[in-house]
């Protein structure tokens, strides 16, 4: 986009466009879902609950209630309790939202279309998710209010503690894929949905379960929503806040909802592929033109919101239906069972991958580690290194030992059957990677 | 200008964060709003770290220091407060002590910075190889991990000839995979240990499950 | 953040210690809250987590109903007794009623009585209807609440046809009731109870055998049989530890003879069951006789056998003589001298007291509440228990504070 703008505009000016387009159409990704996941609570609470829900506002399904009550929420006196810490109960709600925000810039929403595309997507995902904890203590600090206090420290225990078994469960496709880039990773699910990382094997089908049921523990959900039990302590460390910053905090929570359904899709249920794969079919690719691509891509990105969806429904669903469990149970079910079956699982699958690197079947084609179908457009070692030749090839391992003139491959194992993806040039997205680059090259 | 160098830009924005809230921590005297400004001056470095291409790195910071050295940091401060407004002050020596030492630190730090001629600045055949790139991740992880198997990236840039590097390899190039694992063993040891001594003494078994 | 040194518990062998020494906290439960029953203050001392005392202070609802009863006529006073257990005012007029008549020694007809127990059953399963949809609101089960009040809403309109009112009925008075049931009341009736039953069944999915419910109930607020009987608990608190005591199978003739004729169960563990008129749940392996959990399934039990004994009452109801109740004036004079009857409520033993000089008004009345004794025990089960288990606790002694204030 920033090189669309600059055929416009000087190109600082390009990229601070870009920027802040990127940043604006992002930012609506958290708040606009969270008017809709809202909607959808309320409605599926309420029909749970045998009752109707929003019914007046925008209609007859009341979708515009949200917009009633965010209008209610922002018109409402700016309360602070006297004894209230004024500068971080203020920036409290915004921290919470920021950590929660920041986690959309490297989730991938179709192939490629990322704000940030990082190499190391899945584990700054997981880094950044946990920064969410500094909303809740800090509000629960700055209200002054035993009450206040007690949520948030519950709350803080409880996400720091489930981000070891979360990790451990996000550990599994990532192993199976053997890299860390979403982008990637949703790309080798591409195809029939039997290519989909949760029927890879038994252990990761597993721990998908564990890994949804830690992901609800790390939100804050019920069962697991000490923090905001209503009934024990009023409502948890935002007790005393009310107007815009609970919305604040309350968006911020559908956001994080949205991102661990979002990072189930990719890692376990192929991300923007759907069953078939139905943007091949319908000739929706880059090799049909530009368009074509765009509009394949878009269907992608329909594909994984509408998974992100049906996991945050699935999460709605569960709030509703059973009691919540006490912060030692919590506690208990993260150390003492999620934790072991998620490492057991993750063996299994290791071991499962090694014995069967093809698949149970073989018939996979492409071993354990091998970018699938396109591959990753990733830097090549030899770009950062002049002709290091069969460097790699002699003494590390996977990678196949090539002519001199082809620049040797991928030192990750990820053989992409010789491709010219070799030639992409260096080109990380800071120059000072290149610069570190070439320092290190005329060393 | 006419030009704005985003990354310039960026940069001076997360050193003048990360700076003025430590700056911040020195100076204020309520113990959670500076832990919660050294949050900030961490989050910044992590920024730091980004905009040098080091993602692995930059996550790293985020979630060990921001995510779980400073909760924890956090916890003890809430926990064993007293009274909202705890205040932290320092005597007048200390300051002094503080400042000399900061001084000092700081010079030393620059002239050692300052004498690494790699660090001047950008040579003008880099500053051509410089380019926008857009949508396209750089390996920051898979050098990192070859590292710990024992491919030194690194150390490959002994020359051009094959038979350098050839050397290099053989020379006795070992992963770090060994000492992470012992690291990592040694950490267990430290949390069991820790885990251990805040345990509870239970007198007698009333509370229900 | 007011701080305790707790060295007063220093060297009470019951708390548990820590080695790192962190404040006590006194927090403050209420008056409003939404998990305490009414207004209800419950001040607990806790270290973290753990609480290590839990005093009750009540008297927000104290409306000094006794001593309006000294300046009302017995017929006058039963709106008063409504807004005791406003949840099961039937049961509170019964009380009232069959104690004046006690005093006075009046008859009532057959119809009157079987009338009286349809009422007072069908109080029953609403009053346990709510205990248990609030109980597990209290446990953030946020759904089976709105079941219980969707089922209890059919009870409130049967009500509303029968006299009137949907919470403070003033219905059973002093000679029977105040009208008839309407003509097709019973069939409404008949057709609720065949609904009932299978909703019952999915409320012990939703919560009685629930595997988190069960997690936060069993074994949580365990009190043995002495300590029930010690605190003067009754009702499905002390059913629930194992005592077997049902005053409408072992209380006073007047009160029994009502259930003349009845075949009914006192819900009450026995040597490890509970009796087996129905398919109930089994018992899951973690709870343990008196607590939480034994309490909430007393009460599920009970609904079950109300729902026979409204039954069999209809049955009788249509097939007796007489009329629905016995006149008595407004200010007819009472015997001299003293009643007290106890009658088996939905939350307890709640029995009345009136003490006559002769004269038309009472010189003095007195309610025993039934919550207030059970109440009394939420000091013992408390101690050294988890915060998030003091709702659970309170929630399962089913308090309406109505009654405990009066």
């Amino acid at each position: 986009m920033a090189e669309f703008f600059s055929t416009y505009l000087p190109s600082w000016l390009a990229q601070l466009v870009t920027g802040l387009i990127q940043c604006v159409i992002l930012l609506h990704v958290p708040l606009v879902g969270a008017m809709f996941f809202v909607w959808v609570e309320r409605k599926a609470a309420a029909r749970i609950q045998d009752r109707l829900g929003p019914t007046r506002v925008g209609g007859m399904f009341g979708w515009l209630q949200l917009l009633a009550d965010g209008l209610k929420l922002l018109t409402k006196e700016d309360l602070r309790p006297q004894e209230a810490d004024a500068m971080l109960f203020r920036l409290a709600p915004y921290v919470g939202f920021c950590a929660s925000f920041t986690v959309f810039l490297a989730l991938p929403f179709s192939d490629g279309w990322v704000v940030q595309w990082l190499d190391v997507g899945v584990f700054f995902i997981l880094a950044v998710l946990g920064l969410e904890v500094f909303g809740v203590i800090l509000a629960g600090w700055a209200s002054a209010s035993k009450w206040s206090l007690f949520g948030a420290m519950r709350e803080a225990a409880q996400v720091v503690s489930y981000e070891v078994p979360l990790g451990m469960c996000v550990v599994v496709p990532v192993m199976i894929a053997g890299t860390m880039d979403l982008v990637a990773i949703g790309r080798m699910q591409e195809g029939l949905f039997t290519n989909w990382f949760i029927f890879h094997d038994p252990f990761t089908f597993v721990i998908f379960f564990v890994y949804f049921t830690c992901g609800i523990a790390s939100v804050n959900r019920a069962p697991f929503d000490l923090a905001e039990a209503e009934s024990e302590l009023v409502a948890g460390f935002h007790t005393e806040y009310s107007g815009f910053r609970w919305l604040i905090f309350y968006m911020a929570e559908y956001g994080s909802m949205f991102i661990v359904s979002g990072l189930a899709a990719i890692l376990f249920f192929g991300g923007w592929n759907g069953p078939i794969p139905l943007a091949d079919l319908l000739g929706l690719t880059d090799a049909n033109g530009e368009l074509a691509g765009y509009l394949g891509r878009f269907l992608g990105m329909l594909n994984f919101v509408f998974k992100s969806v049906l996991g945050v429904t699935v999460m709605i669903w569960v709030r509703w239906t059973v009691p919540r469990l006490r912060i030692d149970q919590v506690m208990t079910m993260c150390l003492k069972y999620c934790t072991p079956i998620a490492a057991v699982m993750f063996l299994g699958a290791t071991l499962w991958t090694y014995t069967f690197p093809g698949g149970v079947t073989g018939l996979r084609g492409t071993p354990y580690g091998t970018v699938r179908g396109v591959s990753a457009q990733r830097v090549e070692l030899s770009d950062l290194t002049p002709a290091t030749e069969d460097a790699e090839g002699a003494a590390g391992e996977g990678s196949d030992n090539k002519p001199a003139e082809e620049h040797a491959g991928d030192v990750a194992a990820a053989a992409a059957d010789g491709e010219a993806a070799a030639a992409s040039t260096p080109s990380g997205p800071l120059s000072i990677a290149t610069f570190a680059s070439s320092r290190a090259r005329s060393r | 200008m006419d030009a704005i160098n985003w990354h310039t830009f960026f940069f001076l924005l997360f050193s003048l964060v990360a700076c003025a809230f430590a700056i911040a921590v020195v100076l204020s005297s309520n113990i959670v709003r500076m832990a919660f400004y050294l949050i900030l001056s961490l989050a910044a470095t992590s920024g730091l770290f980004f905009l040098a291409g080091a993602d692995f790195v930059g996550a790293m910071q985020l979630m060990i220091y921001v995510g779980g050295t400073l909760v924890l940091l956090i916890f003890g401060v809430m926990l064993t407060n007293q009274g909202p407004y705890t205040m932290l002050k320092s005597r007048g020596d200390s300051w002094l002590l503080g400042v000399v030492a900061g001084v000092g630190l700081l010079a030393l730090l620059t002239y050692t910075a300052l004498g690494v001629r790699d660090w001047m600045g950008p040579t003008e055949e880099q500053l051509a190889e410089t380019q926008l790139a857009f949508a396209q991740p750089s390996a920051t992880a898979t050098p990192i991990g070859n590292a710990l198997l024992g491919i030194r990236v690194d150390k490959l840039n002994g020359g051009n000839e094959p038979d350098a590097q050839q050397q290099v390899l053989q020379g006795g190039m070992s992963g770090y995979l060994l000492p992470f694992e012992i690291v990592s063993v040694h950490l267990l040891v430290v949390l069991i240990g820790a885990a251990h001594l805040a345990r509870t003494k239970k007198r007698s078994d009333t509370r229900s499950t | 953040m007011a701080t305790q040194t707790g060295t007063a518990f220093a060297d009470d062998p019951r708390i548990i210690e820590y080695d790192v020494r962190t404040d006590e906290m006194l927090i403050n439960m209420g008056p409003q809250h939404p998990s305490t029953h009414g207004v209800l203050r419950l001040v607990l001392r806790t270290d973290g987590e753990i609480v290590s005392e839990a005093v009750p202070h009540i008297g927000y609802l104290h409306r000094c109903a006794e001593k309006i009863g000294e300046n009302l006529a017995p017929r006058q006073f039963v709106p008063y007794t409504d807004r005791m257990d406003y949840l099961a005012g039937m049961n509170m007029n019964l009380g009232w009623a069959l104690a004046v008549e006690k005093l006075m020694n009046l008859e009532i007809p057959e119809k009157a009585k079987h009338l009286r127990v349809i009422i007072a059953e069908m109080n029953r399963i609403a009053s346990h209807l709510v205990g248990m949809g609030t109980y597990g609101l209290d446990l953030g089960s946020f759904s089976p609440f709105l079941y219980a009040f969707r089922e209890r809403e059919k009870i409130l309109d049967l009500f509303e046809e029968a006299c009137g009112a949907r919470l403070t009925y003033s219905y059973l008075t002093v000679g029977g009731a105040t009208h008839d049931l309407p003509a097709t009341w019973l069939e409404k009736c008949e057709a609720f109870l065949d609904q009932l039953l299978p909703v019952i069944t999915e409320y012990h999915t939703l919560l009685t055998t629930n595997a988190i419910f069960v997690r936060r109930a069993a074994n949580i607020g365990v009190m043995s049989a002495a300590t029930a009987i010690d605190f003067g608990c009754t009702g499905p608190v002390l059913r629930g530890s194992g005592v077997d005591q049902d005053l409408r199978r072992d209380g006073e003739q007047w009160y029994t003879e009502m259930y003349d004729g009845y075949a009914f169960e006192v819900i009450v563990e026995k040597d490890g069951h509970y009796p087996k008129d129905h398919e109930y749940p089994a018992i899951p392996k973690t709870a343990v006789l008196g607590d939480c959990w034994h309490r909430f399934y007393v009460r599920m039990l009970e609904v079950i056998q109300s729902i026979d004994l409204v039954r069999q009452a209809i049955d009788r109801y249509r097939t007796a003589t007489g009329s629905h109740c016995v006149p008595v004036k407004l200010n007819q004079k009472l015997p001299k001298g003293e009643a007290y009857l106890e009658t088996e409520c939905p939350k307890g033993q709640m029995g009345f007291f009136i003490v006559s000089r002769g004269e038309a008004i009472p010189w003095r009345v007195r309610a025993r509440s039934s919550c207030f004794s059970n109440l009394s025990v939420t000091h013992e089960l408390c101690r050294g228990c988890l915060l998030a288990d003091v709702p659970a606790i309170v929630g399962s002694l089913d308090i309406v504070m109505g009654e405990i204030d009066r």
